[in-house]
């Protein structure tokens, strides 16, 4: 049964995420929560999405309108909900203030974003729109098993143009496995080509439970080599960096100003909430997850029970890992006058010195931060730092590492 | 009970031959046990030795029994253990019987462990009674099998049963044989106590028990006890017999077999093989005790954690006391820190040391490569013995090195020789002779360096010989040979744990595998790891371990932080895992490295 999280008197979130997981056709790398039809239940999930914000004021005991500076739907492939987003909107508006500050962000498949969806999405409000390019090579798309070709991506950033829409994101995968033919350095010149001001790039990553992870498991597919996925991404970091672009995040690079400030949260620690299955929350200090399939979370939600599945609080430790790592992934670093980089120079100047020689951060006024070398090593990086501040601190909290965690549901 | 109506013995068998399941049906035909509380193969208590399908430790269990006479008779079952590596233990729990039941597998005859136990038992004058069992099996051949037995001990066909434990079948006539076979014990039950140590445990709230044979007089509730080798003395609280746990009696009575308890706190007040005497009337000779089991097989215990090295050194205490052939004393690693360099008496045993430490005292190790103990003469003409390969002085002051040797018997079908000679003559052996046990069955006598055979030669030939060959040695001295201390550097720096001895001829081939393995094990660091294996100042193979460049979780996606956060914390685990050597993170197996180089 529901455990209670402990969230009761939390300032409500600026942010908000929320999940459509609903796909024509599953990708065989992704591991998301994805529902596949043919019919998006649009209705239903709007349904489910409303009773949900409901649980959540009256849990926490926000009071009507609470101020969003940011929304991002994500999927799954949101754009399938077409025209439904001016029903979003409403719904939003019955509980939250959106403010002409508001940066609202809407993932699209390039299959099915046309000109009529997108302009209809702007005319709701949403004013920032990524779309999965992925690649402009049509056997890179096969492989990949997308449901567009080259031409079709070039016709959907179009489409978003045309609509009127000023902050355009591509996401780009690199990192494919060698046998799959590609020019990647053409790919990202296409990408700036194509007047986007904001280019996710991501590594193909095998996971254990997709089609994808089974078939290197079996050594059908041989992933890309470690020099192979380095070059790669730091091909792409020159050439976007000569481009303009501002390199804020391992994955994430935007023209000045045109930074994704949704992402910016997860980030900076402030809280935010996670709608939709499998979303995840940041609400009064504590991490809350929903249930991980449609079919589960709508069942829940309508029998009349939370959607949530569970959540944890952190300790000492293993919020300082966090707020190390979280920082870590993006350019501002671990700024100066922070304890944590204090704590950092403590237990590991011996380290910081040899990265830094050896390329991998950079210290200066403002604080530390990893280079593109530092972040293409980062696990290893913050899993040396936080075992560091581990080893030197151990005894005197007795939290250390010790937090709290729940499942909620068996 | 009067000494006549007591009966104790023990088995001997080869592993598999189906010891545990004929002691499961003694206990379960005498009603020791019911049959609702019969887990598979009772004896063996410990989860370990359920695991491994073998007996490690000796339990010693009563039974009543009933027999055609009309007579109430007391059998005591004593365990014993089966392996190679055992067979001290195997001899301890001989010495507390007057009889053994020998038992064969109809279809594989007798092995050569079966052979040297059962000269064991022969030695201390028990009486046999041989069992040939699994005659239900398609591939059984009992009559065999029993020509086989009355050659190898020269006992009439009618004195050799045939049985099935797993049926019950001949189950019956055993129990008769052991009551009208088996000597009744023939000590003095009027004079002053004397009763043989054969086996300790501790336990949390009794504190050290002892397992006895009581030869001469009784031990009651609330005597005071003394011991042959020490001064401490104890009242007794409990005294009893095992039977499904603790069964207290009063009185523990000459010929009987049981325990005591008596909250004996120092380990080291209850020796197996001492006598335990009656402190206000002390006998005034002791029993014959027994030879000290001499390890053959040494190697470094390390706790991962170095916190942890007092737990280690409670942990190895309260071991030995059920382990008296487990040796130990403290030594320094520059690479590993505080540790203990144990002695074993073989691989098996120094494994099932190390499981035991790590499941029953949650202690986390790292065990270094095993060796054998190195005689060396210096040219200064002193003789040390080195247990520790990184002792080994240097060359320059080194006059010779001697090795042990073991006399290796292998038994095994004829059509497996060919491999078999050629393992032993890689693992320079010298050929003995050969003989026929049968028109098949053939055994190969060898004199092997000891070295040679406690890493994986027993693995190795039951792989030549598909499972059939059976192995058993014995140690015949110590033999001049040509050896040389290989020390493995990680990023130039000679980690000392991982120093082996080995003959000069195998050297080079030895450090380049050990080297390539090493590569294999080391995990991609931030930094490259060169890997050199030298002699002396000699680097004869070297390799490295590439830096790692990519290790990172680039999305993180829809606010998950949590999946992520959780990966990481196992990163920063596994690195805890680790140990670290100058700027290198070693994984505790490439420590063992060395004993995977043959694969």
């Amino acid at each position: 049964m529901l455990i209670d999280p402990p969230v009761s008197g939390a300032a409500p979130p600026a942010s908000l995420y929320l999940h459509f997981p609903f796909c024509v056709h599953r990708c065989h790398y992704c591991d998301f929560s994805v529902h596949r039809t043919s019919r998006a239940p649009v209705e239903e999930w709007l349904e489910c999405i409303g009773i949900e914000v409901a649980q959540w004021f009256e849990r926490v005991g926000w009071s009507r309108p609470v101020r969003l500076e940011t929304v991002f739907v994500g999927g799954g492939t949101p754009s399938l909900i077409g025209g439904g987003m001016s029903h979003l909107a409403s719904l939003l508006d019955g509980w939250f203030d959106r403010t002409t500050e508001l940066e609202w962000t809407a993932e699209s498949n390039p299959a099915s974003l046309d000109v009529a969806v997108a302009g209809s999405w702007r005319r709701a409000g949403v004013n920032r729109l990524s779309v999965g390019i992925q690649s402009f090579d049509d056997r890179v798309l096969r492989w990949l098993g997308r449901l567009h070709d080259a031409a079709g991506a070039r016709q959907a950033l179009d489409a978003a143009r045309a609509a009127g829409f000023e902050d355009v994101n591509a996401d780009l995968i690199f990192g494919l496995p060698e046998s799959v033919p590609r020019d990647w350095r053409a790919e990202v010149g296409r990408v700036l080509e194509a007047g986007v001001t904001h280019v996710s790039a991501y590594g193909l990553t095998a996971e254990p439970r997709t089609p994808l992870g089974r078939r290197v498991q079996t050594g059908e597919i041989r992933m890309v080599s470690e020099d192979r996925y380095a070059a790669e991404y730091l091909e792409a970091v020159e050439a976007l960096v000569q481009a303009g672009f501002v390199h804020y995040e391992v994955s994430n690079f935007a023209l000045p100003g045109r930074e994704c400030r949704h992402n910016w949260h997860y980030w900076d620690g402030s809280p935010y909430l996670g709608l939709g299955p499998s979303a995840h929350g940041f609400v009064g200090g504590t991490r809350l997850w929903n249930v991980f399939r449609w079919e589960a979370y709508r069942r829940a939600l309508a029998d009349g029970q939370s959607a949530l599945e569970g959540h944890e609080m952190l300790g000492a430790g293993e919020s300082r890992l966090e707020r190390l790592w979280l920082a870590l992934r993006t350019n501002r670093g671990v700024a100066a006058g922070d304890p944590l980089l204090d704590r950092l120079v403590l237990s590991a100047a011996d380290l910081l010195e040899s990265w830094g020689d050896a390329g991998w951060v950079h210290r200066d006024e403002a604080g530390l931060r990893l280079t593109a070398e530092g972040w293409l090593r980062m696990d290893t990086l913050v899993a040396v730092l936080g075992g560091r501040m581990g080893q030197h601190e151990s005894g005197e909290d007795p939290r250390e590492g010790d937090g709290i965690r729940e499942s909620d549901r068996a | 009970m009067s000494q006549n109506l007591i009966r104790n013995f023990s088995i001997v068998a080869h592993i598999d031959h189906g010891k545990s399941t004929l002691a499961d049906r003694l206990l379960e035909v005498t009603g020791a046990v019911g049959s609702r509380q019969m887990k598979e193969q009772v004896l063996d208590s410990m989860d370990l030795e359920r695991e491994r399908g073998i007996t490690i430790k000796l339990n010693a269990v009563r039974l009543p029994y009933r027999a055609s006479d009309g007579q109430k008779y007391q059998l005591n079952l004593i365990d014993t253990p089966g392996h190679v590596d055992f067979t001290y233990e195997v001899s301890r729990s001989l010495e507390a019987c007057e009889g053994a039941l020998l038992v064969v597998d109809a279809s594989q005859g007798i092995e050569a462990q079966t052979i040297s136990n059962l000269f064991l038992a022969l030695n201390a004058g028990l009486e046999i009674i041989p069992v040939v069992n699994k005659i239900d099996l398609p591939a059984a051949e009992p009559e065999r099998r029993r020509d086989e037995i009355c050659d190898l001990i020269g006992v009439e066909a009618e004195d050799v049963l045939l049985a099935s434990a797993k049926m019950g079948t001949g189950v019956a006539e055993i129990l008769e044989a052991i009551v009208h076979r088996v000597p009744p014990p023939s000590g003095d039950p009027d004079a002053p106590l004397r009763a043989l140590i054969f086996d300790s445990m501790y336990d949390k709230y009794r504190g050290a028990v002892p397992f006895l044979r009581v030869v001469d007089g009784s031990i009651r509730t609330g005597m005071t006890v003394g011991f042959g080798a020490s001064d401490a003395e104890y009242e007794v609280d409990e005294t009893g017999f095992m039977c499904l746990g603790f069964q207290p009696v009063g009185e523990l009575r000459a010929g009987e077999v049981g325990y005591l308890t008596a909250q004996i706190k120092r380990i080291s007040d209850t020796r197996v093989g001492d006598t335990l005497l009656d402190a206000e009337n002390r006998a005034s000779e002791l029993l014959p005790g027994y030879q000290e089991a001499k390890p053959v097989v040494f190697a470094g215990l390390y706790p991962t954690d170095t916190d942890q090295f007092e737990e280690l050194r409670d942990a190895l205490a309260k071991l030995q006391l059920s382990d008296a052939s487990l040796h130990w004393e403290p030594e320094t690693s520059t690479a590993l820190g505080f540790g203990f360099r144990c002695g074993f008496l073989g691989l098996l045993h120094m494994e099932i040391v190390q499981e035991r430490l790590e499941r029953e005292f949650d202690l986390d190790l790292v065990t270094t490569v095993p060796n054998v103990e190195y005689h060396i003469t210096l040219t200064n003409g002193d003789r040390v013995s080195v247990e520790n390969p990184s002792k080994m002085p240097d060359r320059g002051r080194t006059e010779s090195v001697e090795e042990p040797y073991v006399r290796v018997h292998v038994v095994s079908p004829a059509e497996y020789i060919g491999g078999i000679q050629k393992l032993c003559h890689e693992r320079r052996g010298e050929y003995l002779n050969m003989e026929y046990l049968d028109t098949n069955r053939v055994e190969l006598r060898y004199d092997i360096p000891l070295a040679e055979i406690v890493l994986d030669f027993y693995d190795r030939l039951k792989s030549v010989s598909r499972g059939y060959a059976a192995l058993d040695y014995e140690l015949v001295g110590y033999r001049a040979s040509d050896l040389v201390k290989l020390d493995i550097l990680l990023n130039g720096e000679p980690v000392d744990a991982l120093s082996v001895i080995v003959h000069r001829d195998e050297s080079y081939d030895y450090g380049r595998k050990m080297a390539s393995k090493l590569k294999e094990l080391i995990p991609r660091q931030l930094f490259d790891v060169a890997i050199q294996a030298a002699i002396g100042r000699d680097v004869i193979s070297r390799t490295n371990v590439k830096a790692l460049r990519k290790n990172v979780t680039a999305k993180c996606y829809g606010g998950d932080i949590t999946r992520k956060r959780k990966l990481l914390e196992k990163q920063k685990e596994g690195k805890r895992r680790m140990k670290q050597v100058g700027s290198v993170e070693i994984p505790q197996e490439a420590f063992l490295a060395v004993l995977q180089v043959g694969d």
